[in-house]
């Protein structure tokens, strides 16, 4: 090991200041895609078929291509039809609307498993459209794709990686320029690898957390 | 953009689709491994497999790729670009796969095994004839998804020097000042790849369904 | 029983994985140029985004100034040359990992480096300027980057230099880092930053490949300094840095070099027959 850790504490504002930049991109880049993958899903549910088509042709192209591919169209191609974007915005905008393409996908088939039963039951005892919602659908919706929210949370803390190509100052960026300029790269890596993880695991302990907190709304799916 | 640039992203397309098949298979066998690890009674085996697991899946590839491609020369392992590429490739959607196929094996009802236990299968003719069978047939949208995210994910290892479609793509809008163009096509050969898979493990997944009646 | 079948067979099969890759570990460090002549063939790693040194034309071929030399050179040790194309930050890591036996770049001699890694004779000056938008009258001379938002690449001598400069001016300089210099020359072009410190020769061929988005701001800012081919200190090594830094002198007399920069920069210039002692 050839990183010096003294450097590493003087560098230390630096690393933070990647590490806020990591952070803040990624918690409202998922909660913007989840809040926009739930608008796709429900305007593809009850919205009009053709809205339908031209949505699912959304989430299958955005599915369907790398985000780096995303990337570079949205931040080089962009200037090219007037749109020019610095790079934290194109990367939380990017970042966003690859993110809701994938929570679209969650959030559909969340709307598809939650029994009809429950939902006839509760017009039988007489609960109002939006006691329904509030009250049946969204809490047992909720206990079905958190488990997967948190993966695509977890797959997107990872795709802020990317961020550093476009220039964004976040954690690769600011912990590869330190390895480079310390001649100690794989260290750096290293270093940054460790990082990942643990932001990684403390997500997903977050995740299961909240999945027991809410598990008094599990049902069994038949 | 002239046929012989088109021609050229092609060709680097090939290459994406070739270097994630490779990562795939590959991926899939040391996959097979790490569940079986991680299945193990053995404490020995199934702690080794779940810090594998979690790692894989818990580091950026562009971080592992570099990784891979500059510490495995520091203890004597010294792999050109394309092998460290397949190597990281290999390893990430491994964890993942080890993790859709513990999921198809836990799927497995025990009472087929049970069954097969009093008809007196040995444990590798349940393996071979049950619990395989019946997990990779589970497993197989899994596996399917997988395949695409690699596709995807290949998009990255240009950072260990190989020139895929991605790099293909920056290297000609650099060259042509034509990023948009590039990148599109790019996105458009991505799609096509992306969704023949998914079309293809669709009618693999009809095929299984109506054999198994 | 059942896990007790599965174990074994992953631990079978990690071994018939693992002993395959375990394998060079027998091999120990020789004669650098003994092995290249051996193999035939001479590894560089470059970056593939550095015109007019290494860059990829308009067909997609990889060209340059480089590519011309290494061939040259490639003639006179009787060797083929292999390229290995990589992001520039991850260049010398690979090279330190052993992955290419020399590096084309090429890269400016710099004091810190000079400290880490061997350079060859300089092939061309490198001395850092400033390339801004053509048309762009807010920036006559270099002193007027002062509190703007300038370019350069990521984990370069450029980079460095431009820091340094903006310490002396009011108000400093903001730096944004790419990882290559052509995004940072298509983020001038689109407007997000004013300049691009990068060496003479590079922003002097972009300026005059686009004169109509692109100009140099002259002077230069940077102290006068060289660019070289970088190998390593380690001791097998240096017989070939010797041979390279041999073929590039060769090259320099019989007017081979000449022509090259002729072909590559528009114009011929003198380099040091040594590596000059780093002013930066």
């Amino acid at each position: 090991m050839s990183l010096d850790f003294g450097l590493i504490i003087e560098q230390m504002p630096d690393i933070l200041s990647g590490l806020w930049v990591t952070l803040w991109i990624w918690v409202v880049a998922s909660i913007l895609g989840a809040a926009l993958g739930f608008l796709v899903a429900a305007a593809r549910r009850y919205g009009p078929a053709p809205l339908d088509w031209l949505l699912k042709l959304y989430v299958e192209i955005l599915r369907g291509n790398p985000f780096l591919i995303q990337l570079f169209l949205l931040y080089f191609g962009g200037p090219f039809i007037g749109l020019r974007l610095e790079p934290i915005p194109a990367g939380l905008i990017g970042l966003t609307i690859y993110a809701s393409a994938y929570f679209s996908e969650i959030f559909r088939a969340g709307f598809q498993a939650v029994p009809r039963g429950h939902v006839e039951a509760a017009q039988c005892v007489g609960l109002s459209r939006s006691q329904i919602l509030r009250r049946i659908l969204l809490p047992e919706m909720t206990m079905l794709v958190l488990p997967q929210c948190v993966n695509m949370a977890i797959i997107l803390i990872k795709e802020t990686a990317i961020l550093s190509i476009i220039t964004v100052p976040e954690m690769t960026m600011v912990i590869g320029a330190i390895g480079s300029q310390q001649y100690a790269f794989v260290d750096a890596m290293f270093l940054l690898a460790i990082f990942y993880w643990v932001l990684v695991e403390i997500c997903d302990w977050l995740g299961r957390r909240a999945e027991a907190k809410l598990s008094k709304f599990r049902f069994a799916v038949t | 953009m002239s046929f012989k640039l088109f021609e050229l992203m092609l060709w680097a397309a090939g290459y994406t689709v070739v270097l994630s098949a490779i990562s795939i298979v590959i991926g899939l066998t040391i996959g097979l491994c790490v569940c079986a690890a991680k299945l193990a009674r053995s404490r020995a085996l199934s702690i080794p497999a779940t810090v594998f697991i979690s790692f894989f899946r818990g580091v950026p590839l562009l971080v592992q790729l570099l990784l891979i491609y500059n510490l495995l020369p520091a203890i004597g392992i010294s792999v050109p670009s394309v092998v460290a590429a397949v190597i990281g490739l290999s390893l990430c959607t491994a964890a993942y796969q080890a993790e859709n196929l513990r999921g198809g094996f836990n799927s497995v009802p025990k009472g087929l095994l049970e069954a097969a236990d009093m008809v007196g299968l040995s444990p590798w003719q349940q393996l071979k004839r049950i619990r395989a069978p019946i997990a990779l047939r589970l497993t197989l949208p899994a596996l399917v998804n997988e395949a695409i995210l690699i596709l995807k994910a290949s998009s990255l290892i240009s950072v260990v020097g190989v020139i895929e479609l991605t790099r293909m793509a920056q290297n000609l809008s650099a060259s042509t000042y034509r990023p948009l163009l590039f990148y599109s096509v790019a996105g458009g050969l991505y799609l096509v790849i992306c969704w023949t898979v998914a079309g293809g493990g669709a009618l693999a997944e009809r095929l299984t369904r109506t054999s198994r009646a | 029983m059942n896990k007790r079948f599965l174990m074994k067979a992953a631990l079978g099969l990690t071994l018939a994985l693992g002993l395959p890759l375990a394998a060079p570990l027998a091999a120990h460090a020789e004669d650098t140029l003994a092995k290249v002549k051996s193999t035939g063939v001479l590894k560089v790693g470059t970056e593939t985004a550095f015109a007019p040194f290494d860059f990829i034309d308009t067909s997609g071929e990889h060209v340059g100034l480089n590519v011309d030399m290494f061939d040259e050179i490639g003639k006179e040790l009787g060797v083929k040359i292999e390229w290995v194309t990589l992001p520039w930050d991850g260049v010398f890591p690979a090279l330190e990992a052993g992955k290419f036996d020399i590096v084309a770049g090429p890269a400016t001699i710099t004091k810190a480096r000079v400290e880490r890694y061997r350079f060859t004779v300089p092939i061309a000056e490198a001395t850092v300027a400033l390339l801004k938008q053509a048309g762009d009258d807010s920036i006559e001379k270099p002193e007027d980057i002062a509190g703007k938002l300038v370019g350069s690449g990521k984990a370069t001598a450029q980079l460095a230099q431009l820091q340094e400069f903006g310490k002396t001016l009011k108000g400093g300089v903001e730096t944004r880092e790419y990882v290559s210099f052509n995004e940072a020359y298509a983020d001038l072009a689109a407007g997000r930053i004013v300049a691009v410190a990068n060496s003479l020769p590079n922003i002097a061929y972009v300026a005059q490949q686009q004169p109509d988005t692109f100009a140099v701001v002259k002077p230069a800012f940077g102290e006068p300094s060289y660019f070289g081919f970088i190998g390593t200190k380690k001791p097998e090594d240096a017989s070939l840095i010797d041979a390279v830094d041999a073929a590039i002198l060769k090259m320099k007399k019989d007017g081979r070099m000449e022509k090259l920069q002729e072909k590559w920069f528009g114009t011929t210039f003198d380099t040091p027959d040594t590596v000059p002692e780093p002013k930066v």
